[in-house]
């Protein structure tokens, strides 16, 4: 659905992209993680023919952003990273407005505006003007005039900024509707369990190009657990500090040692990290607990981007 | 209809000004007009007018009421068109029409007819009191038309150079400034100008015999453009025609620039 190759785009000597690469295929929920200035914002617009690239390829349906703007536009809905409404407009009318401008047939009018009232739960608010929503209200209209017009790929910048853990829940289950509806989704995030829960994939970015984690993947699989090492918490009883050197010669990575709390990571299944376990108490240090830490999306991306402060 | 011009023509109507703006121009149109009845016909001492009152005065009210049109509008018009573009940039609403399907085109029709309109409301609502002249002779149909289509043409001229400006900058306040210098320049700037080079030749020529390089920067003065259209109708060649022109390109320059910017659009978004 979405193809990018060796993109670039500069502003005004600053890169925003650096010869970026991307393939996100029909009907995947995927992410797009990375600093703040990685890039991410000058992807999307360009995607969504706001921007012109200075070089490379940005492909939508296999069909070029910069070459064929009017088809991809009736393809896409883009929500920026911070949406702009009309505050003296009363929903309806926004609402209207939007499906005039994405050609949306008179007749059909009334039941896609219906729709997307109920959908974004304004129904009983159709007549209130813009300003009197709250934020959240207002993030939903956002979202529901994107739909108007049924893109087969939607292109959301930062979409839960802002929002409260409620309506960021609402978001979530609200994209993964569309996307089981068979709606692409692009999605960049800062709060990464959002894209952790919902995503198929994610792909990092960093300084306009592609970022890796730790393990050398530029995009990450959410819904594989393939992960060659995995992290242990141990609880002791004594010092961390002193078994940290038996727990060395297990052949595990000691990642910290603070308290009576010690990270380590095992290479393998849970053979290995039995073994390590076994080799533990044998050398006669006494643990309270033995936990495994899943890989979770943040320690990858802090793994990433920990060093990278923009 | 184009949903810009119906949206924008919403908008407008429902703010304040929709309404001030219009009031306050009448206002201030009858207040000069008045001035200039009484400046015409006041006789001798106090407040009594001459029992017979004839075309001067008509005349005078007229033109009067015309340059003082001209002057109000030309104050008002960047309030329009200034910030038609940037406030779209400001509330962060350009990026979902220019990934609608509306065309920079229509983008820009809808603000550049919406602002046109208010101007085209307040000289319509102001059209009586340039008739009242009507009343005292001097003063026919052919030069109210004149005058007022004269006005139109320049103020729709310098609406598409506003709307150029607003396409230029990201904020209402700098793209109305430099609207405004703009106007400037071209009123005011234009006539020190060419006062500057007659005084500096200390001879009485007449306009004919100025150099076109003299006489070519006046034609971009709207308050120039509208004393040419008190000529008699046979004799609006060569000048009137040449503001006419040069107006009317200067429109169309600052269209396309405008158009240009708005295809660029998500630079400045």
């Amino acid at each position: 659905m979405i193809e990018v190759n060796d993109l670039r785009k500069s502003y005004n000597g600053s890169r925003g992209l650096d010869g970026f690469n991307l393939k996100v295929d029909k009907g995947e929920l995927f992410g797009l993680v990375g600093p703040n200035g990685a890039g991410k914002t000058t992807l999307m617009k360009i995607l969504a023919s706001l921007l012109v690239p200075d070089s490379g390829v940005a492909q939508v349906a296999g069909m070029s952003v910069q070459h064929n703007r009017d088809a991809v536009k009736t393809l896409i809905g883009y929500m920026p990273d911070q949406p702009g409404l009309y505050q003296d407009m009363r929903l309806r009318e926004f609402l209207q407005f939007f499906a005039d401008a994405f050609h949306v047939s008179k007749n059909r009018q009334p039941a896609t505006i219906d729709s997307a009232l109920t959908r974004a739960g304004l129904r009983d608010r159709s007549d209130a003007y813009v300003e009197e929503l709250s934020f959240g209200m207002k993030q939903r209209l956002v979202l529901a005039k994107t739909l108007l017009h049924e893109p087969k790929l939607l292109l959301l910048d930062e979409p839960a900024t802002g929002l409260d853990p409620i309506a960021r829940l609402d978001l979530r289950r609200e994209l993964q509707q569309l996307n089981a509806e068979g709606v692409t989704i692009l999605i960049s995030s800062h709060i990464l369990s959002d894209l952790e829960d919902i995503c198929t994939r994610v792909a990092l970015i960093s300084g306009g190009k592609n970022a890796a984690d730790a393990e050398g993947n530029q995009v990450i699989e959410l819904r594989k657990t393939t992960a060659v090492a995995k992290i242990y918490e141990v609880e002791l009883l004594d010092e961390a500090a002193a078994a940290s050197q038996s727990a060395a010669a297990t052949g595990a990575k000691v990642i910290s040692a603070e308290g009576n709390r010690l990270l380590i990571e095992v290479a393998g299944g849970k053979t290995e990290a039995a073994a390590v376990l076994r080799e533990l108490m044998s050398a006669g240090i006494e643990v309270a607990g033995f936990r495994q830490q899943s890989s979770t999306l943040e320690e990858r991306y802090q793994k990433a981007f920990g060093g990278k402060r923009r | 209809m184009n949903p810009m011009v119906r949206k924008e023509l919403n908008l407008r109507m429902r703010e304040r000004r929709g309404w001030i703006l219009p009031s306050l121009y009448l206002v201030i149109l009858a207040a000069v007009i008045t001035l200039a009845y009484y400046l015409t016909a006041l006789e001798g001492r106090g407040f009594e007018v001459r029992q017979v009152q004839g075309s001067e005065v008509g005349i005078a009210m007229f033109l009067t009421a015309a340059y003082a049109q001209m002057g109000i509008l030309l104050l008002l018009a960047p309030i329009f068109s200034a910030g038609a573009l940037t406030i779209e940039k400001e509330q962060r609403t350009m990026a979902g029409l220019l990934t609608s399907l509306l065309s920079p085109f229509q983008i820009w029709w809808g603000k550049f007819a919406a602002s046109l309109l208010f101007v085209l409301l307040l000289i319509v609502s102001g059209l009586p009191m340039l008739s009242v002249s009507f009343a005292f002779g001097g003063i026919g149909p052919w030069e109210v038309f004149m005058a007022t289509i004269t006005t139109v043409i320049a103020l729709g001229s310098l609406s598409a150079i506003g709307l150029y400006w607003s396409s230029v900058f990201r904020r209402s306040v700098h793209a109305t400034a430099v609207t405004y210098a703009t106007i400037i320049a071209l009123t005011l700037v234009t006539f020190i100008v060419f006062i500057i080079y007659v005084a500096a030749r200390h001879n009485a020529d007449s306009w004919q015999s100025f150099a076109w390089y003299v006489k070519g920067p006046l034609y971009l003065n709207p308050v120039f453009f509208l004393t040419m259209s008190f000529a008699p109708a046979r004799e609006l060649y060569p000048e009137w025609i040449r503001c006419l022109g040069v107006f009317v390109c200067l429109g169309l320059l600052a269209t396309g620039m405008s158009l240009w910017n708005l295809r660029r659009g998500g630079e400045v978004v």
